[in-house]
């Protein structure tokens, strides 16, 4: 399995570079998993949205509503899509399961 | 999920040339870009669909069972026996052509095999070799053709590159819907385990959670949750929706996107809007939490049952009759399917509108209403005040759902409501729009990512209509009443014509609506901010019909 070195420490991460763990989560492992995204630094307000992605799965087992991320965390409605490149790389870097063919939802919409 | 094509590539493409080979002896050819993956085992598995298993189309071995063959011969002869119009639109077709141009998917990828009467061949030529005598003797002569793998991989490519529209069926001289061939087609498939996942998944989540997206009840009522925060910011004003309430007067029942995703989410904010104007006794439920229904594009019997759900949560309830939000195909199965699947209804009562106190006779006997017709009888009645001022920031076009259209002849009543609710309306050319829709290029199922390819091919008919209006009146916004519409156009809008964004018709009711003790809006639903005071001032004079007391001097400031 690939591992991630993030200050010395081997995290577990899929083929897909998804965390395995959702426990081994932290602004370190984020930033990591940024960088193999070619996102250098968090624009303000990101970490407290990824953190907020991470809270919402562990009670609703779903993709929140995009633009609710942003306004929980006080920033413009756009702030995903413009600063993690799409919905799916967010979801990404906070740390939540690689859950395949399903993200397309996250990113393209619903079914209906 | 696929990469977009590049534009001008993906024009320059487009060839109307036929191949130089004859059609029965032209593969098929299964391109990424241009077909869904197969349905998985777990989710065929949930509904009990046979031959459950893991499988990819693009793997020369589908794992099929061995008689296959058998298996989908024996099905078409039931329903050649059980459906009456199949058997008709097969023996009847001249192969006149009249439909050949006028499938949104022939016209974003030239290959013959999708224009209709072509599509229809492709069952016909089986149903000619083992049901006709004709076939059976003289074979090729006759237009028949051996049940092969290659004939299979064929429908299956094809039959999921047709959206079930029906444009082709407008054409028609003898009226061959060839959407029930496509149907037909796909049950067939579905003996196979051939689904889509992006079918299958939706119609297993929907029989498990009640909904296409899977959401849980808490989930349900949270995303609501978060859009009557956004009312109260827009507004001033708390709304408090209720959720499985017994003895309400009226069951509300939308598609789920609506509950999850922009821009049906603003479309949702319109809804709970609306309602609390109205001070309507009516509930969301979050079991029957779907209006949409994949089981359609699945086979007749799944799409029964899933739509049973709603009755039965009408009945739990007690409510009086159901409310349906803005979609496309739950309103055909309801228009069209519903009351022979799972009615007569006999225990709610006819829809009539508690506010201007019309009956809806047209759902005498499914005794659910569409709330685009809901919408425009309150407008027409003169009871919603509205300021289509609010809407001077956008330059409107409608989409007529193939659905709505031609399956149940909505074709005014969003007309009339758009009318009222903002100035600058635009049609697109004629015979784009009413019976004549062209698809968004991605309904019956076919919105996934994995697709794009097909999906913004089948969408350029639509896009380049739009175009029309938006290079002529500068129309930027594209209204519809539907919620694949409102996913999908989106997609196609900003690949084929950027700058025009979409809307459900009740987000643009909701930007209008004057509600009781509002704040002065600052802003639409999207936040984005209202036309510049001193020109909607002098506007919202003209605009707001029956200024009264409060609400006409507070409308004055904005």
């Amino acid at each position: 399995m690939p591992e991630l070195d993030v200050d010395g420490k081997r995290i577990s991460v899929d083929a897909d570079g998804f965390l395995v763990n959702y426990e081994d989560w932290n602004e370190a492992v984020a930033a990591a998993l940024a960088r193999k995204e070619g996102i250098k630094e968090f624009a303000p307000g990101m970490l407290d949205a990824l953190r907020f992605m991470r809270d919402y799965y562990v009670r609703y087992k779903f993709f929140p509503i995009i633009r609710a991320v942003c306004k929980n965390v006080g920033q413009p409605k756009d702030c995903i899509t413009e600063n993690f490149i799409d919905p799916a790389t967010a979801w990404k870097l906070a740390g939540l399961p690689n859950l395949g063919e399903e993200m397309d939802i996250f990113e393209y919409g619903p079914p209906d | 999920m696929a990469k977009e094509p590049i534009k001008e590539e993906l024009l320059q493409s487009i060839s109307y040339k036929a191949p130089k080979t004859f059609w029965m002896d032209t593969p098929a050819q299964i391109k990424p870009g241009m077909f869904c993956w197969g349905a998985k085992a777990k989710s065929l598995n949930v509904v009990g669909m046979p031959n459950a298993r893991d499988w990819n189309p693009l793997d020369e071995d589908w794992k099929l069972p061995e008689n296959w063959q058998e298996i989908l011969i024996e099905g078409l002869r039931e329903r050649l026996d059980k459906y009456r119009s199949l058997r008709l639109f097969l023996d009847i077709c001249v192969r006149c052509g009249a439909c050949a141009d006028k499938c949104h998917f022939y016209i974003g990828t030239g290959d013959p095999k999708n224009m209709p009467v072509v599509r229809g061949e492709l069952m016909r030529s089986i149903y000619r070799k083992y049901f006709t005598t004709p076939g059976k003797v003289f074979g090729k002569l006759a237009g028949a053709r051996e049940l092969d793998l290659q004939v299979l991989k064929e429908w299956w490519t094809y039959f999921f590159q047709c959206t079930e529209c029906r444009r082709c069926s407008v054409f028609c001289p003898y009226g061959i819907d060839h959407a029930e061939i496509t149907i037909a087609g796909r049950e067939l498939l579905n003996l196979l385990g051939l689904n889509i996942e992006w079918i299958q998944g939706p119609v297993s989540n929907c029989y498990m959670k009640g909904n296409h997206l899977g959401l849980e009840p808490q989930t349900i009522v949270s995303n609501v949750e978060f859009m009557v925060d956004d009312i109260e910011t827009l507004t001033g004003i708390r709304i408090n929706p209720t959720f499985n309430r017994k003895g309400a007067e009226i069951l509300f029942v939308t598609p789920s996107g609506d509950l999850f995703a922009d821009p049906g989410t603003y479309t949702c904010m319109g809804y709970l809007m609306l309602f609390h104007e109205l001070g309507l006794d009516y509930t969301w439920s979050t079991y029957a939490s779907e209006g949409g229904n994949f089981g359609f594009f699945t086979s007749n019997e799944m799409a029964k049952r899933l739509n049973s759900k709603i009755y039965a949560e009408a009945k739990r309830l007690g409510v009086k009759w159901i409310l349906g939000g803005e979609c496309g195909h739950m309103w055909r199965l309801v228009h069209q399917y519903m009351d022979t699947w799972n009615g007569p209804a006999g225990f709610l009562e006819v829809p009539k509108s508690p506010i201007t106190g019309t009956v809806f006779d047209n759902a005498k006997s499914t005794k659910m209403t569409h709330i685009i017709e809901f919408t425009a009888d309150l407008i027409k009645h003169g009871k919603l005040k509205l300021d289509p001022s609010r809407n001077d920031h956008l330059k409107v076009t409608f989409h007529d759902s193939c659905n709505t259209a031609r399956g149940m002849g909505v074709f005014e009543e969003p007309r009339h409501v758009l009318k009222n609710i903002c100035r600058n309306f635009y049609e697109m050319p004629r015979e784009t729009i009413k019976e004549q829709t062209f698809c968004c290029g991605s309904g019956s199922g076919l919105n996934a990512g994995e697709d794009m390819e097909l999906r913004l091919r089948g969408g350029l008919a639509r896009a380049n209509a739009v175009k029309y209006v938006h290079d002529k009146h500068g129309v930027n916004m594209l209204a519809n009443i539907c919620a694949i519409d409102r996913a999908s156009l989106t997609t196609s809008m900003n690949y084929w014509v950027p700058g025009v964004t979409v809307a459900g018709v009740h987000e643009l009711v909701a930007n209008a609506l004057v509600m009781t003790g509002e704040k002065k809006r600052e802003t639409d639903l999207r936040g984005e901010p209202l036309p510049a005071p001193e020109d909607q001032t002098s506007v919202s004079a003209r605009a707001v019909a029956q200024p009264e007391g409060e609400k006409a001097g507070g409308e004055a400031n904005v």
